[in-house]
């Protein structure tokens, strides 16, 4: 750190025994009175919100699969898969989120994989009772508009200083995310993983047959469609998957 | 014109006429003369005037409070109330919920003292609207001794403030209290002094006649300039305002000595509070800015209101500029800078009068 | 009068946050003081035990909401160095320019919380205004006014938005121009002087000996800053004075902080002129290895925070241990209070600038 240049003396001392401060107050008075004050009257005023502000979360339930990823990352546990009836899906596992609990931090639109959740400009959420604050699936959903998504973008460890892009911590393709993996050893072919993948990532293959003739399935994880979602990894029995890094 | 006196008495007269002639057609002669003798309508008379006298002046002191909010709200660069129309709604909103709210009262207050301090407090205090004329025909009656009258009933406060706080038997209160008297007395001495020059120059202790004393010669700031500057800051530290606050000093003692009042009694001592400061500011207006001396386009009660408010702006202006001063240095200040000061304004006072200028 | 204990909070409308100071007072002078906390505690480390590296982020902002992203950034990088992970250059830029509006947002309110202390809601206001300036650039940034879950383990969350440059401007030059608004109401009022000269005074082995840090040890005349002693991230790039004050009262406390507000604008004109171009953010590992440690200090608004963080193998930390600097100074009040008066009190506290989220964590 060179010289800084020092910063000029001013003189401070009080004059008179008041003169400064009446004259400044009175400076303030004037312009107030001839221009208007630095009131926002609220409500029937508001702010200007930013693009990306980050009021509720909000769903947008077409594109969401039900992974869970949201509720694993909220810091407050404020988010729960319940099941609802959606027409031509049938019974699915879709976030419930309690307001009451949610600090509006932005980690589930920030980490979701198909980017149904986003960060919603509302916060005028106040209720007469705790129970309105738990907004189910439903009341959740909110329209999408630019700004709304989170999608932000990250470089690998490797690619630091090399003026490299950097890609989306979504991860557009299949080498940027985290695979799970199965050891051979524990696996007992269950295909628990196969039925509560969301994302249909997961395809049993038949690799030979046991000694009472009937097939042994080892889980093939497909790199394009898994989201790093580790519902296979919390459901498998035995505890045969890990996730290996990227 | 006919003074407010005249008018109010033709008016009584005309309705003691109407309800004599009621009594007359009903027969009873004797209780229509009795209405229509001059005593009772002497008596509707003087008691007409002092209620548009006191109304009035209550309600100038209303004003202060909506007139403290707006400009200290521009002062600070934000708007004041906006309750109805200008704000001018926001003093009955205020009145109407201290009505409401539950009055709370701890269990070891010392009954008697606790009920009756606000009461002496208020009494008095409005007590005092009624002495101060607003013109030569807008006032109750012109007392020989006005401004003794006045300055007696205002130096009355300490003693209310003292018991109140005390028996609130509450900490806090006690301190409050005990800094308030201090103040309050320590700056009773150059108050009383910086009035005693006027009283010199002019000869007399009606508010009257100082006024048409200050319509012949001059307004009485040019000669008593000092007693002026002295008047202003003994009646802003008398009155409790900011820069001298501290008996209610919000950052260390809540609410100083009026903490355990709530309801209609803390609402009423807020009340008295600004009536106090609406005294204290038409004695200035009357003793050293004229009174209700001005061209003759508008009325002069109209001018002395004006005057007043336009005093009040100067004080408000002085609150939002300057921070709390502590005990230690407010009674350092009201014995060893203001009492000197006073005394010199004496001196000019009657050097002046003694060499004949006035 | 015998003396008697005056408990000064825990309801209290002194701004400060939410502790009891008892004194002893002997009429109106006060022999002896003791301050108790605890109120406000929230097992924040105990809390950051149980949550995944990232979760942590949010958290750390709300130790103190007044300056919240110095504490995001002080948890940061910590882990950072407990993981090995190197940041972007770009990273570092943006992470200063933040920090220091952050500093610029912190004494704003310091000066208005000082002001409602003292008495004149003018000095309230007038800064309060100005810091809408600093959240509305925040605002733009990061989406959120006060809590800003900026910061992330290997940079920060995004880059700036457009138009960064023309808005940091504009709000420095008007900013450059209210501050001596500011000094017009407070220095060069005499009664304000009155106030806080002479009162609380705090000498400079005291304040070494008691481990005050910050503003407060800067205004007892001991030159110690960490920005330029130990630098982190741009800091060692950029030119910039180290305020003192050689008072040892509450005015020289107070000045320290003004001056404080001029030489941030100054680094941030810097750093906005001197950023690279480039990427913000690299991902980091998921989990830490078992007992390996990361120990990160900065110059905080208020002092000098201090994070120590130990992994155990998986995604969750062992311990995260947290060092406040208004801890240490509350422990302090009482050398500064002894002798003075009781209405001396609010200008004593104020001019050291209490945070509780911080202290009670």
């Amino acid at each position: 750190m060179t010289e800084p240049k020092p910063r000029p003396k001013r003189n401070l001392k009080p004059k008179g025994i008041m003169l400064r401060p009446l004259a400044v107050t009175l400076r303030v008075t004037l312009r107030t009175t001839k221009n208007s004050p630095a009131t926002v009257l609220y409500p029937w005023e508001r702010l200007i919100i930013a693009d990306g502000y980050r009021g509720r979360p909000g769903l947008v339930m077409d594109k969401c699969i039900g992974c869970g990823i949201c509720e694993k990352i909220c810091p407050t546990t404020c988010i729960e898969l319940v099941e609802v009836e959606l027409e031509g899906k049938g019974k699915v596992k879709r976030p419930q989120v309690n307001l009451g609990r949610c600090m509006m931090c932005g980690y589930c639109a920030e980490y979701c994989p198909k980017n149904a959740m986003l960060v919603t400009p509302e916060y005028e959420l106040a209720t007469y009772s705790r129970q309105d604050l738990i907004y189910d699936p439903f009341r959740l959903q909110y329209e999408d508009r630019p700004g709304c998504e989170v999608d932000l973008i990250e470089i690998k460890p490797s690619e630091l200083g090399t003026g490299a892009k950097g890609h989306s911590i979504k991860g557009a393709t299949a080498g940027l995310r985290d695979l799970p993996q199965v050891e051979d050893k524990k696996c007992i072919s269950c295909s628990k993983c196969e039925k509560v993948c969301p994302a249909d990532a997961v395809t049993m293959i038949e690799v030979g047959k046991n000694e009472k003739g009937r097939p042994i399935k080892r889980p093939k994880f497909d790199g394009e469609k898994c989201v790093a979602c580790e519902q296979c990894l919390d459901n498998c029995p035995k505890d045969a998957i890990t996730m290996k890094e990227v | 014109m006919y003074g407010l006196y005249e008018f109010v008495q033709g008016i009584s007269v005309w309705l003691m006429g109407i309800v004599g002639w009621i009594f007359d057609f009903i027969t009873l002669q004797g209780v229509a003369d009795w209405f229509r003798s001059s005593g009772v309508v002497w008596f509707l008379t003087n008691f007409i005037v002092a209620l548009l006298v006191f109304i009035v002046g209550f309600l100038v002191s209303i004003t202060f409070i909506w007139e403290e909010r707006k400009v200290l709200g521009r002062l600070m660069d934000r708007r004041g109330t906006q309750v109805g129309v200008l704000g001018l709604f926001q003093n009955f909103a205020d009145g109407l919920k201290a009505f409401v709210k539950e009055i709370i009262i701890p269990t070891e207050v010392d009954k008697w003292v606790y009920d009756a301090a606000p009461v002496i407090l208020i009494g008095f205090s409005a007590l005092m609207i009624g002495l101060i004329p607003m013109s030569d025909s807008w006032m109750l009656s012109n007392l020989p001794a006005g401004l003794l009258m006045v300055f007696a009933i205002f130096s009355i406060a300490p003693f209310a403030i003292l018991i109140g706080g005390w028996a609130s038997n509450n900490k806090y209160t006690v301190m409050g209290g005990m800094r308030a008297a201090a103040q309050l007395i320590s700056y009773e001495v150059p108050l009383l002094l910086s009035l005693v020059g006027v009283v010199v120059l002019v000869g007399s202790f009606s508010f009257a006649d100082i006024v048409h004393f200050q319509q012949s010669h001059t307004w009485l700031v040019i000669p008593q300039i000092i007693g002026f500057i002295v008047f202003t800051v003994a009646a802003m530290a008398e009155v409790e305002r900011i820069p001298f606050d501290l008996p209610e000093a919000e950052a260390e003692l809540v609410e100083g000595w009026m903490t355990e009042y709530g309801g209609m009694r803390f609402g009423l001592m807020m009340l008295s509070e600004y009536i106090r400061a609406y005294a204290a500011c038409s004695v200035a207006v009357l003793l050293f800015l004229g009174g209700w001396d001005g061209p003759s386009f508008i009325w002069p009660e109209i001018w002395f209101i004006l005057k007043v408010l336009m005093l009040f702006a100067l004080w408000i202006w002085v609150r939002g500029a300057l921070v709390r001063v502590t005990t230690k240095q407010i009674l350092g200040l009201g014995w060893t800078r203001l009492l000197p000061l006073a005394l010199v304004n004496l001196a000019v006072a009657v050097t002046l009068r003694v060499t004949g200028v006035f | 009068m015998t003396e008697m204990w005056l408990n000064m909070g825990p309801q209290h409308p002194m701004t400060h946050g939410l502790w009891n100071l008892r004194v002893k007072i002997d009429g109106e002078t006060i022999t002896e003081a003791e301050p108790v906390i605890g109120y406000l505690h929230r097992g924040w480390e105990k809390l950051a035990e149980h949550r995944m590296y990232p979760q942590i982020i949010p958290m750390a902002d709300r130790l103190c909401y007044g300056a919240s992203m110095s504490w995001s950034h002080l948890y940061c990088m910590a882990a950072e160095e407990m993981m090995g992970v190197e940041i972007p250059e770009r990273a570092k830029y943006i992470r200063t320019i933040v920090l220091e509006a952050q500093r610029i947002g912190s004494h704003l309110m310091w000066l208005a919380a000082l002001g409602t202390d003292l008495g004149s809601y003018t000095i309230f206001l007038y800064p309060m205004r100005e810091r809408e300036l600093f959240l509305d650039l925040m605002q733009n940034l990061c989406g959120a006014r006060m809590t800003y879950n900026y910061p992330r383990i290997g940079g920060v969350r995004n880059d700036v938005p457009p138009n960064f440059e023309r808005d940091f401007t504009k709000v420095l030059d008007h900013f450059e121009k209210r501050i001596p608004d500011y000094e017009a109401l407070c220095d060069e009022s005499t009664i304000f002087r009155m106030r806080t000269e002479d009162v609380g005074k705090l000498t400079a082995e005291q304040a070494k000996n008691l481990g005050v840090t910050g503003p407060n040890l800067r205004g007892s005349g001991v030159d110690y800053d960490i920005r330029r002693d130990d630098p982190y991230e741009a800091y060692a790039d950029i030119d910039f004075n180290v305020c003192v004050q050689q008072g040892c009262d509450a005015y020289a406390r107070y000045r320290v902080r003004m001056d404080e507000m001029y030489e941030s604008v100054d680094i941030i004109r810097q750093a906005i002129k001197k950023m690279p171009d480039g990427p913000v953010r690299v991902r980091p590992p998921r989990t830490a290895p078992k007992g390996k440690t990361g120990f990160a200090h900065v110059e905080d608004p208020r002092g000098e925070g201090l994070m120590y963080i130990i992994g155990n193998g998986d995604d969750r930390p062992y311990r995260l241990k947290v060092r406040s600097p208004i801890f240490v100074t509350v422990s302090a009040a009482p050398y500064m209070l002894k002798g003075y008066k009781v209405a001396d009190v609010p200008s004593i506290m104020g001019s050291v600038d209490m945070c509780l989220g911080e202290t009670d964590r």
